[in-house]
């Protein structure tokens, strides 16, 4: 066996043992070290050089990466999960008809999708849905970022909510919890407008909180224009669209004019 | 397969008056043609051999290795690299009619060659490969024209260059191998924004989306795109694919205004010729307009030849219109093969939402009261918590203003507003200014798309050369027609 290989996947193995052991500082240090090995293979991205070891020097920088992915997830950094799953991704698409397919591909798939659903990058979203087969559509952990994201769209909020019992993986309870927050400040923006009040207990039951204090702490962050009062919680309503008692004078005086010029023009 | 069909029932009645009109053999049309690039090359008139290429077309189905080898022997020295290589594409019949070969013996022979000419003879042959379903030959064949072309730079040679770079891919398509050149498009591309070559940069361009939209690489399509240098298009095919392109990677990226408005006009830009395109442009456009919420003419799907390739997205369109969600999926099971090959798959699904907004304004528009239950009944929500989903739904529904209503959570039930007098505020005013602005707009554009040829105020038309141009402008619409066809 090539010595760097032999180096790199000794490496890789205390690396995974103290990610079991979740020891994050231990983790990025040898994972820097890592990556830094992997630059001297010439099989992988971007040279893809055909080297006599290539489909094993791609396989283990392949599972390095996808550990990568999840150890940011679990150091809960949205950053470094992006970087890591770019670096990771040519492995999926461009080589990914040379290595056997890896069991982590879908999971960690999916958790793009949720994590680009969490930060609301929805066209980004739909751009890295088109990269998928039926087959992976059919997935179980694509299929929930999916219908998360139809639910979300559709304003089926409890659906969302109740989709974090049945994660598929237990990576994805961050993001779904970083999910249920979003959520929530949608709610609160659609009841604003679609209630003219609330009792204290529906809005609490409805906006996932559980106790009164915290609600009133929410709503003085949040919104410090609804009203709390005789246990009601009064929303102030967005000014209607007034029937127009002012005519826009200036706007309409410019309208006109560049009517005039433009006629002028065809005349 | 539908918009094949229909592509060819709508030639064969111009097919017969072409050839009435060509008496001459293929041989002396493409003598002619030859001729003519000879002088488009000398005088350096692009418009000249950018007829030669229309000409050619005109040709094409008449071609035959046998016509095709004894237009080499003229056009390119016997001998010569290119000669024996473009000879050994072709297949050798042994009932190479001998008379022709001595004519074209007694014929004189050219000495020296333009490169016009030698570029000419492998875009004829690949043409001629393509045709005859010789897919490996005419991948190394256009492959060894690209690699000849490199070396020449002359912009007489652009026009001829920018359809050999269409049939290098094409070849490379039709075999599914369209990954591979995607290197070597970049390259030419770069070239050709080296040399000023705007055709070959266009055409190109529009390779180079093709290209990454087949493996639905949006991203990097949308960045190409975005970061490609931009100019006034040069042709107005080019232009009518690079809008549809533009469409389809708006779309994907929900900018579905921008979206609608691409597609739209790639629709009306392409020829009427061009029908298998403007079907894609159109069942597009259809998709996106619903996905903005509005609801397409019924003129849209019974335009000609366009019933039958279009009927299942008027399907879905009523489907979308009535706001039923049972019917909704129903149309998407029955057509989902369709909608799968038109890759529009992922966009259906979206328009669920759609579906449920629809039905959702058709609701709130019949009741004043009406009780969420109801709703969830009418709504045909199937899930485990109705009532929930139906409120939820009617919220976000009420906040992105689709619906004038307000909740009664106590009561549990729906309180739709009186519509109030929409005279009384600056909307109509807004919308009308709007209409006033695309109008204005679009007569702007009529102008500007107005284009002269040379000269042509100082000397009139002679009823002759009219009716030659209208034979060409003829010969162009059957070709884009053709072209479109290959592509779809």
């Amino acid at each position: 066996m090539d010595p760097k290989l032999t180096e790199v996947s000794q490496l890789f193995e205390r690396f995974k043992a103290a990610l079991v052991r979740n020891d994050f500082d231990t983790c990025s240090k040898l994972l820097s070290q890592l990556k830094i090995l992997l630059i001297e293979f010439k099989s992988l991205p971007p040279l893809f050089e055909e080297t006599p070891n290539a489909v094993q020097e791609l396989t283990i920088a392949r599972d390095i990466y996808e550990h990568a992915v999840v150890l940011s997830v679990k150091m809960e950094d949205q950053d470094a999960f992006e970087r890591d799953f770019f670096q990771l991704k040519p492995y999926y698409t461009d080589v990914g008809s040379r290595l056997t397919q890896s069991p982590q591909e879908y999971p960690i798939l999916g958790l793009n999708l949720l994590r680009l659903l969490v930060q609301n990058r929805i066209a980004e979203f739909h751009t890295e849905l088109e990269l998928l087969s039926a087959n992976a559509l059919e997935n179980t952990c694509i299929k929930h970022a999916v219908e998360l994201e139809q639910s979300f769209m559709e304003g089926a909020y409890n659906r969302v909510l109740t989709a974090r019992q049945t994660v598929p993986h237990e990576t994805y309870v961050y993001f779904m919890d970083l999910l249920a927050r979003t959520v929530r400040d949608e709610i609160a923006g659609c009841s604003e407008k679609a209630y003219d009040s609330l009792t204290v207990k529906d809005a609490r039951e409805m906006l996932l909180i559980s106790s009164d204090q915290e609600l009133f702490d929410y709503i003085k962050e949040e919104h410090p224009e609804w009203e709390v009062k005789n246990g009601l919680v009064v929303f102030q309503k967005a000014k209607e669209s007034a029937p127009c008692k002012e005519i826009p004078s200036l706007q309409l005086i410019n309208q006109t004019l560049s009517y005039a010029r433009e006629l002028e023009r065809i005349v | 397969m539908t918009q094949d069909v229909e592509m060819k029932e709508q030639q064969v009645p111009e097919a017969p008056s072409n050839s009435v009109s060509s008496t001459t053999p293929v041989l002396q049309h493409l003598k002619e043609i030859a001729a003519l690039i000879e002088t488009g090359a000398y005088a350096r008139e692009v418009r000249r051999i950018l007829r030669a290429v229309r000409l050619t077309i005109a040709l094409r189905r008449k071609l035959k290795a046998s016509i095709i080898s004894s237009f080499l022997n003229v056009a390119l020295a016997p001998g010569s690299e290119a000669h024996t290589r473009l000879s050994s594409y072709l297949p050798k019949d042994d009932e190479n009619d001998m008379e022709v070969d001595t004519a074209s013996s007694a014929t004189q022979t050219t000495v020296k060659h333009s490169p016009e000419l030698e570029i000419y003879c492998y875009l004829l042959v690949l043409i001629f490969l393509i045709d005859q379903k010789k897919y490996s030959e005419a991948k190394s064949c256009s492959s060894a024209s690209i690699t000849r072309l490199k070396n020449l730079n002359r912009r007489t040679v652009d026009v001829l260059a920018s359809r050999l770079y269409f049939y290098y891919s094409l070849s490379y398509e039709l075999t599914g191998d369209l990954s591979e050149i995607r290197g070597n498009l970049l390259s030419l591309h770069r070239v050709a924004t080296l040399r000023h070559d705007e055709l070959g940069q266009e055409t190109l361009l529009n390779l180079l989306l093709r290209n990454y939209l087949h493996y639905n690489l949006y991203d990097q399509a949308e960045k190409l795109r975005s970061k490609a240098p931009r100019f006034e298009a040069h042709s107005n095919q080019q232009f009518c694919r690079y809008l549809f392109y533009l469409g389809k990677i708006r779309t994907i990226q929900l900018e579905y205004t921008d979206a609608k408005e691409s597609l739209l006009q790639a629709a009306r830009k392409a020829p009427v010729a061009a029908l298998g395109f403007r079907v894609q442009c159109n069942k597009w456009a259809v998709i996106v307009r619903l996905l903005l919420g509005e609801i397409p003419e019924r003129t849209v799907f019974m335009q000609k030849g366009m019933e039958k390739a279009l009927r299942p997205y008027f399907e879905l369109t009523n489907a979308v219109r009535i706001g039923d969600l049972e019917l909704f999926k129903n149309v998407a099971e029955k057509f989902a093969t369709t909608f799968s090959s038109d890759r529009t798959n992922n966009l259906i699904v979206r328009l669920r939402h759609n579906v449920i907004r629809t039905g959702l304004r058709n609701i709130s528009i019949s009741y004043s009261r009406i009780s969420l239950a109801d709703v969830a009944k009418k709504l045909r929500l199937d899930s485990p918590n109705p009532i929930a989903d139906a409120e939820s739904i009617v919220s976000k529904a009420i906040r992105d203003g689709a619906i004038d209503a307000t909740l009664d959570h106590v009561n549990g039930w729906m309180v739709s507003k009186e519509t109030g007098d929409i005279y009384s505020t600056n909307e109509p005013q807004l919308a009308f200014n709007s209409r006033i602005a695309f109008c204005l707009n679009m007569h702007n554009e009529a102008v500007r798309a107005l284009r002269f040829p040379p000269n042509s105020h100082k000397e009139k038309e002679s009823a002759e050369k009219r009716r030659e141009r209208q034979q060409q402008e003829q010969e162009l619409a059957k070709h884009i027609a053709e072209e479109d066809d290959d592509d779809f």
